[in-house]
């Protein structure tokens, strides 16, 4: 196909500024699905994306529009909306020409439109401004089209005003996207070039990558190389979502699709390689965007009533969907075998833990998460340290590090006061400060990102009642004064609940967390203290009372049946426990260390 | 409707018969009961005889036992009527209790239930302090109960219990241990005490709710606990079950069954029966009760099957209560199942904590378990 009739681009928005229900509409109005199938949003394909509503791996689908009698191919590439998905945004921009910015009429610019708009900035792609929901009753298409000026530089007559639940403004927008945006580059006759930029695993048929070839072409039964890792395939299927896998004999230049070409695990093909022809490979690779950096650990452990095993084998089943997070074994002396886990962020651990526990019938008790920070040692080596319990003894430390991220927070005047206390409180140094409008103002921080990674957002949100939003991108590893607690559950001490935090507020932290402690855990046969050692100094202590009283006085013939259920009942609130010597430790008591608040 | 078959295995069978009348509701009883002065009760009694008909089959009951409600509020000639009914189908078995409500037990009640061969009887005498029986709604008084029990052995029944509660609101262990020593010293062979539970829906549940009533603290409640079970072992009643204690050779029979996880036949409305495999619970309701019974329906509403694995944690839960706890080879014999394998996760925890004892082919809740007995059998409770 002529490259001139090709668009690829991404839609790229903040979470329920309508980026799914745009697409399926573009779906709809260039016939590629003929009427609202069933699922309502096509492109997400699991079930916690749909429930939670955002979109977390990367798609792609191939459209067929005409516009002033040509016949375009649109290829739209998905993107996820949450903050801790940067890096799959990114690699999606990589392999398009164009993104549509979406912002919310009713909303306006988000801190997530601001990074996106960044990151789209930064792999060099034609931004188109969109304000969607115009037909809300709380739409202000003009404020938010001002703040697209204002903030992102896209000039507000440029931007497109529509309606992606009822259509309006949406046919515009395609004809726009066939109009302004810039077709691929036709290098058709150069070597083969092309960017796998997500992949996922089929059951059947392996991995299945999806392309965008940017030199030369693809064809079935072609022995294709992975530049990266140097390992050559024979490709047995080629074909384009339509949005359901269609198979094609050829993918041209400019084009998108998939490759299936007998890759067994994902970890074979990283995203981000670049397709070559085995027999007459380019030069070399295409430019690689940068690799997803994961910001936060955790450890899972097996819960009482499940087998490491099985956990083990959860795991697996689960990087072969998803390959941006990591796992490896973990012993932890109070804890026993389990899985250290990284995480590009918060959500993503929780959808990863959600899943696992889902899809596999397994109980997972898992620790707070942590940064990562960075050890300077007394010889001068510099290493990564995921958990607390890695921190070597302080003798060995010449230096900290925590990382550092840029932080900004879209907000409504009303709320910076209060926004900025919380900020101050959690080590945040504001950086400036710009007003949108009157009414709305954006602040950037330098902030320690174990400050904000946890509860932060939840709190703006609280504090703005609802209003806020924010992003943040690491910037680096600094030197703090930071130390680390220790707690001691029955005079043992419990690695998964030791914590690094500021000097300054550590023993405010280990009292607080001890008090959430003896909450969390329920009583037991005997009585259990609770001790917070900081440098090996106890400096307080709380204690659980033992269980008095807990037995059923009358346990006759009619009974037996409705006793049973309440001691099962009673058996089941012991769920998701970790036993740490005769302790059993309740899931929630190991995320009480993350609730900082007051 | 065809009677029941016999049990096809050499089962002690125990049959349980439920009275669902009072003179009035006691403010903290569960069970099921309704007024007498609201019922004929010619009909109820005659249906409670058709039910006992359906199990003509089975061959012989291992102990019987007739409670409620309370047995006694019927009138005369209807007790008697249904105690001939039971031992002209069976003959009186080894053990047949009677409950008794102290204020309704005269001679005539007691020589008719001796005639045919009533032989244990359990009176609800609750408490020795007339404050505390007008708190729990019992109507009788502290004499009447004392006699109704010499009464008693005046007619030659040597094998009678009590049941008293403690932790009653207002309370404590002083006036607690006054009730032991006067239950003690008592010419009887055997004690309940029972921590007083607030059972969903009764008047003492409610009055708690609304604050009207202080409950007993639950450290208090342990010690009255720990002081029953100090207390009747040094008058010679040995502890047998949670709550029950007996001198020897006067553990009830029939309860026992139940912890043993053995068949019984329930009669009556709201009765449970656990009866080849199955455990039913009959309509808890009088009308209703009558009705399916007068038109050959079966008396229960409700009835589930427990699996295999269901068995063997009823089991388990059910001996654990029992003082002497599993004997593992009967637990092998009767459930098939190896107890210290299938539940080698909590024996081993609660072993280490000192809460299980292991004898010589038994294991058993430490004393010091006793009192928080629910936290560690739940995790018998299901595998």
């Amino acid at each position: 196909m002529d490259t001139k009739y090709i668009r690829n681009f991404s839609i790229v928005a903040h979470i329920d500024h309508g980026k799914s229900t745009l697409a399926d509409r573009m779906l709809e109005l260039t016939g590629t699905v003929t009427q609202r199938q069933a699922q309502e949003q096509l492109l997400d394909n699991m079930d916690i994306e749909r429930e939670r509503g955002i979109t977390i791996k990367a798609s792609a689908v191939t459209m067929a529009y005409e516009y002033e009698g040509n016949t375009y191919m649109l290829n739209l590439i998905d993107t996820p909306g949450h903050v801790d998905f940067h890096y799959e945004v990114s690699r999606a921009l990589a392999a398009c020409e164009g993104a549509l910015l979406v912002v919310d009429a009713s909303q306006g610019v988000e801190a997530q439109t601001v990074a996106n708009a960044y990151l789209a900035v930064e792999t060099g792609v034609e931004i188109m401004g969109v304000i969607n929901k115009v037909d809300l009753p709380a739409a202000q298409p003009d404020v938010a089209a001002e703040e697209m000026e204002h903030v992102l530089g896209i000039r507000r007559n440029e931007c497109f005003q529509i309606s992606a639940k009822t259509g309006q403004g949406v046919k515009d927008l395609l004809n726009a996207i066939c109009e302004l945006l810039p077709p691929p580059e036709d290098r058709g006759q150069e070597k083969t070039q092309a960017l796998v930029f997500d992949s996922h695993c089929d059951p059947y048929r392996g991995v299945i990558c999806y392309v965008r070839v940017f030199s030369g072409r693809l064809r079935v039964r072609q022995k294709i190389r992975l530049m990266h890792k140097g390992s050559a395939y024979l490709v047995t299927e080629l074909g384009k979502f339509r949005p359901e896998m269609t198979p094609v004999e050829e993918i041209g230049v400019g084009e998108v699709g998939y490759i299936v070409a007998n890759i067994r695990n994902l970890t074979d093909v990283s995203v981000g390689e670049t397709v070559t022809d085995d027999a007459a490979p380019a030069d070399e690779p295409l430019a690689s965007y940068q690799a997803p950096m994961q910001m936060v650990f955790s450890d899972f452990y097996p819960g009482d009533n499940t087998e490491y095993a099985k956990l083990r084998a959860a795991f697996e089943k689960l990087t072969l969907n998803d390959a941006s997070f990591s796992f490896s074994p973990q012993n932890s002396p109070a804890l026993g075998f389990g899985f250290r886990c990284g995480f590009l962020g918060l959500l993503h651990m929780e959808i990863i833990q959600e899943r696992l526990e889902r899809e596999n019938d397994v109980d997972i008790v898992q620790t707070a998460p942590t940064v990562s920070y960075e050890i300077v040692t007394r010889d001068g080596d510099v290493h990564r340290i995921e958990s607390p319990s890695e921190l070597p003894d302080r003798a060995h430390i010449e230096e900290l590090r925590e990382p550092f991220v840029r932080l900004e927070i879209i907000t409504s005047s009303e709320s910076i006061g209060g926004i900025m206390k919380l900020a101050e409180a959690r080590r945040c140094k504001l950086i400036k400060t710009d007003y949108l409008n009157p009414t709305r103002v954006l602040m950037e921080y330098k902030a320690p990102l174990a400050e904000i990674v946890y509860d932060f957002y939840d709190l703006i949100k609280g504090i703005s009642r609802g209003y806020a939003t924010m992003d943040y991108e690491f910037t680096a590893f600094e030197k703090t004064n930071l130390v680390k607690i220790d707690i001691l559950v029955n005079a043992q001490p419990v690695d998964a609940l030791s914590l690094i935090v500021h000097r300054d507020h550590a023993e405010q932290r280990g009292r607080r967390l001890i008090i959430k402690l003896r909450r969390a855990i329920p009583r037991h046969q005997f009585e259990i203290p609770l001790q917070v050692a900081i440098g090996g100094k106890i400096i307080a202590r709380e204690t659980i009372k033992a269980y008095r009283k807990d037995v059923t006085a009358k346990l006759y013939g009619g009974d037996v049946t409705r006793k049973m259920k309440v001691l099962k009942r009673q058996k089941e609130g012991k769920r998701r426990m970790k036993s740490v010597g005769s302790v059993q430790i309740p899931q929630k008591a190991f995320m009480s260390i993350l609730d900082t608040g007051d | 409707m065809n009677a029941y078959p016999t049990s096809l295995h050499d089962e002690a069978i125990g049959l349980y018969l439920h009275v669902p009348f009072c003179e009035r509701k006691c403010r903290y009883c569960g069970f099921y009961s309704e007024p007498l002065a609201h019922h004929d009760p010619g009909p109820l009694v005659s249906a409670l005889i058709a039910e006992l008909d359906r199990y003509a089959g089975v061959g012989s009951i291992h102990t019987i036992y007739l409670g409620g409600g309370s047995p006694t509020c019927l009138p005369l000639d209807q007790l008697t009527r249904l105690t001939e009914a039971i031992v002209s189908r069976w003959s009186v078995p080894q053990e047949f209790t009677v409950e008794c409500n102290p204020g309704q037990t005269d001679t005539h009640t007691l020589s008719m239930l001796r005639r045919y061969g009533v032989n244990r009887l359990s009176f609800g005498l609750q408490s020795f302090d007339a404050e505390e029986l007008a708190l729990l709604g019992r109507r009788h008084s502290v004499e009447e109960a004392l006699r109704a029990i010499r009464q008693a052995g005046e007619l030659g029944f040597d094998n009678i219990g009590v049941d008293l509660i403690f932790a009653i609101p207002g309370s404590t262990p002083a006036s607690w241990e006054h009730n032991l020593q006067s239950a003690t010293t008592l010419d009887i062979p055997h004690i309940s005490a029972y921590s007083l539970t607030y059972e969903p829906g009764t008047a003492l549940d409610e009055a708690r709710r609304a604050g009207r009533l202080q409950s007993v603290d639950e450290e208090t409640d342990r010690v009255m606990y720990e002081m029953a079970i100090d207390y009747l072992a040094s008058a010679g009643f040995a502890q047998y079950e949670i709550s029950n204690f007996a001198r020897d050779g006067f553990a009830c029979l029939h309860n026992q069954g139940y912890w043993q996880n053995r068949p019984y036949i329930g009669i009556g409305p709201s009765a449970g029966s656990y009866f080849q495999g199955r455990r039913t619970l009959n309509a808890p309701n009088i009308r209703r009760y009558i009705e399916r019974v007068q038109a050959g329906e079966d008396a229960y509403e409700q009835y589930e099957r427990p699996d295999h694995n269901e068995r063997i944690c009823e089991t388990a839960v059910l001996n654990l209560r029992r003082r002497e706890g599993v004997d593992l080879a009967a637990f092998q014999r009767t459930t098939g199942a190896d107890f210290l394998k299938v539940f080698d996760g909590p024996v081993r925890r609660y072993e280490g904590q000192d809460l299980l004892e292991r004898g010589p082919g038994s294991v058993r809740l430490a004393r010091k378990a006793l009192a928080m007995a629910d936290s560690i059998l739940c995790d018998f409770s299901a595998l």
